[in-house]
């Protein structure tokens, strides 16, 4: 690939769209994939992600929108002319054909020399930990193996970006676990611009460097594993990854030293937000049960928020506590904390939920965001 | 253990079918070796007299004119029935359904129907001369065609889609996904579909009786004609002959070809 073109994004998305029939599969969609950038399409089954792919592909036509790979654009190429590396979801091995001849493939179409194309095979195969099982058939290799097989055919190749359709997702767990860290490792050595399609959580939140949630055709979030979490643009953010307590509020007074006044259904809080909320503005609060502490009645921290609380139930999950409350306005709410031995919170105790100014986020009831998000 | 009622039922039941399928045949080989000119059950005396009388110009000249028809209508069927079913899986084009229902209509057909209307068709087309070997290829090809296309479309609905769709995206064009992926794995169909083929027509007689000429004709013909002067030995020998064909042509390209044994192979390794 030129030189000029390294500065390029590896890929560019712009208004892409796909309808089928009456329904719309993907609604307007624009993504940006830096070089060397690991992205991923985070959303439930259904939300477009393998459309948006199959379009990048090159194995569906958009209705609507451009496709840039490296600067170049791809709408109008065949699929066999983008020079992608693609890994699916059921693998797509060749039934007929061996190990290495599976990743011979895309060589042998680029009419490769013999010695060169046996070289590079032995080399992914190697790197992919396969080496030595070159003549199994895809059917004489395990899950795990065939996985493996599929990305060292779609690596051999060099391509200038790597998909990934939910490639994890017919593993059991424990595989599960090790291809990701495998593929990320791999990823971050080869340097090679990734997007990875999953409805896995944890996988894009260890795996990715920025997350686009997806939600019915549309991207409803992009931003970094952290952004994502903490910083959920909406309510089905917030809820799809992890889960969150939502308490109903309203701005309360006007912004001093970075501090905002809340009036919620569960008391006065106080949030720290570089951007000011619109007056009136009908906000959720979201909490993360793992920040909403518990502690004697008054005695919380000074600067935080705390909420008086009664305590309904305790679940023991080993390593942690989760704790079922009851808000001020008898609405429910979940508080995690580390299981110390020494904690003694019995369902029926009233107590103080408390959480520091960072450690709440709004979220404009009806889905986006305050405009506080970047 | 005692046996239900049902089963030795079932057991008798299955008994009897072998015994009306097989039964006959065995019969027709034994006759076959009579050394009288009778077809006596069981044979008076033994005699290879008839299976010579059946390797006379006479005989051997209609089996290998069946043996070349066959092939003939085997590799036709085969060359307009795999793009027909190719077409049928990947595209979507006017009059589709129209063409599925022509290709697979002669299915429902009666083959002496179809020899019927292919005889008078060629004579009010004035394609008198086509009867013969030209006529005889595009019967056989018609009535192969609805089993050729079914077998195909049903060894391509077992690729994945993913694996053509997997080359595609590593650099292979579409004739290459079709060279590389699609044929070798359809090719079990493919050859099933060929078997198919050489074997109803080397079998046929029905539409063969209306469009054969007297210079071209099919074994199954030639007997039907002889078998109007009475039943000799030697159409017992020529039925076994007839019989052994295809029985031997399907035991060795089931493994050339490989029709299930492939499929066997991976597996037996998993
Ligand atoms: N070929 C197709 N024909 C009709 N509808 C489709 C087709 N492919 C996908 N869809 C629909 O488009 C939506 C998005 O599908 P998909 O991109 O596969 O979702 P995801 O990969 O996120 O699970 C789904 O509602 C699905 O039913
Ligand atoms: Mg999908």
């Amino acid at each position: 690939m030129p030189e000029g073109r390294m500065s390029e994004a590896a890929l560019e998305l712009r208004g892409l769209e796909k309808r089928f029939g009456a329904q719309t599969a993907v609604a307007a969609i624009d993504l940006q994939v830096q070089q060397g950038e690991f992205v991923t399409l985070l959303g439930p089954s259904g939300c477009g992600k393998t459309t948006t792919l199959n379009m990048i592909a090159g194995f569906i036509t958009p209705d609507a929108g451009s496709i840039r790979l490296g600067g170049r654009a791809v709408e109008n190429l065949p699929p066999h002319r983008r020079d992608l590396g693609i890994v699916f979801q059921d693998y797509a091995l060749f039934p007929h054909r061996n190990a290495a001849e599976n990743v011979a493939f895309g060589l042998r179409m680029r009419k490769l020399a013999k010695t060169e194309i046996a070289a590079r095979v032995a080399d992914a195969l190697r790197m992919v930990r396969l080496d030595g099982l070159d003549k199994r058939r895809p059917l004489q290799l395990s899950g795990g193996q065939r996985q493996r097989v599929a990305l060292a055919r779609a690596l051999v190749i060099r391509p200038a970006l790597l998909l990934l359709d939910e490639p994890l997702s017919n593993l059991d767990l424990k595989l599960r676990e090790e291809m990701r860290s495998e593929i990320s490792t791999l990823q971050r050595r080869l340097g090679i611009a990734t997007v990875f399609v999953t409805h896995d959580q944890d996988e894009a939140l260890t795996m990715s460097d920025r997350i686009a949630v997806m939600r019915q055709g549309r991207i409803e979030q992009i931003g970094t594993a952290r952004d994502i979490y903490e910083r959920p643009a909406s309510v089905f953010v917030a809820t799809f990854i992890g889960s969150t307590n939502l308490v109903r509020a309203k701005p309360a007074g006007p912004p001093s030293e970075g501090l905002v006044p809340l009036a919620t259904a569960a008391g006065p809080a106080i949030l720290r937000l570089d951007r000011p909320l619109a007056a009136g503005a009908d906000l959720l609060l979201a909490i993360r049960p793992e920040r909403l502490q518990l502690t004697p009645t008054g005695t919380a921290p000074d600067g935080s928020t705390a909420w008086p609380v009664r305590i309904e139930g305790v679940t023991y999950l080993g390593g942690r506590l989760e704790i079922a409350l009851r808000l001020a306005d008898g609405s429910p709410a979940t508080a995690h904390a580390m299981n110390l031995g020494a904690m003694a919170w019995q369902p029926g105790h009233v107590a103080d939920a408390w959480f520091r100014p960072d450690d709440a986020w709004p979220i404009l009831d009806g889905g986006a965001s305050d405009g506080a998000a970047p | 253990m005692r046996r239900p009622v049902s089963y030795l039922a079932l057991l008798a039941a299955v008994a009897l079918i072998y015994l009306f399928m097989l039964g006959p045949i065995l019969i027709t080989a034994v006759v076959s070796f009579n050394r009288s000119d009778r077809s006596y059950f069981p044979p008076r005396g033994l005699s290879l007299h008839w299976w010579g009388a059946a390797f006379t110009p006479q005989w051997t000249g209609a089996f290998v004119f069946s043996l070349e028809l066959a092939a003939l209508s085997a590799i036709a069927t085969t060359i307009a029935g795999l793009p027909l079913a190719l077409a049928f899986r990947s595209y979507e084009f006017p009059g589709k359904a129209a063409i599925q229902a022509m290709t697979l209509g002669p299915l429902v057909l009666p083959s002496l129907v179809t020899g019927i209307a292919l005889l008078q068709f060629l004579t009010l087309a004035g394609l008198g001369s086509w009867i013969g070997l030209p006529a005889l290829l595009i019967g056989h090809v018609v009535i192969c065609l609805p089993f050729s296309v079914r077998t195909i479309a049903i060894s391509l609905a077992s690729i994945p889609v993913s694996a053509e769709l997997a080359a595609a995206s590593l650099g292979a064009s579409p004739g290459a996904v079709l060279r590389e992926i699609t044929l070798p794995l359809a090719r079990s169909g493919v050859g099933a579909g060929m078997i198919f083929a050489f074997i109803s027509s080397f079998d046929d007689v029905n539409l063969a009786l209306f469009v054969s000429s007297p210079r071209q004709t099919p074994i199954t013909v030639q007997i039907m004609q002889f078998l109007e002067f009475g039943f000799s030995p030697t159409l017992a020998a020529l039925s076994i002959l007839s019989m052994l064909v295809p029985l031997a042509l399907v035991a060795l390209c089931g493994r050339v070809v490989g029709i299930g044994g492939y499929l066997q192979q991976e597996q037996g390794h998993a």
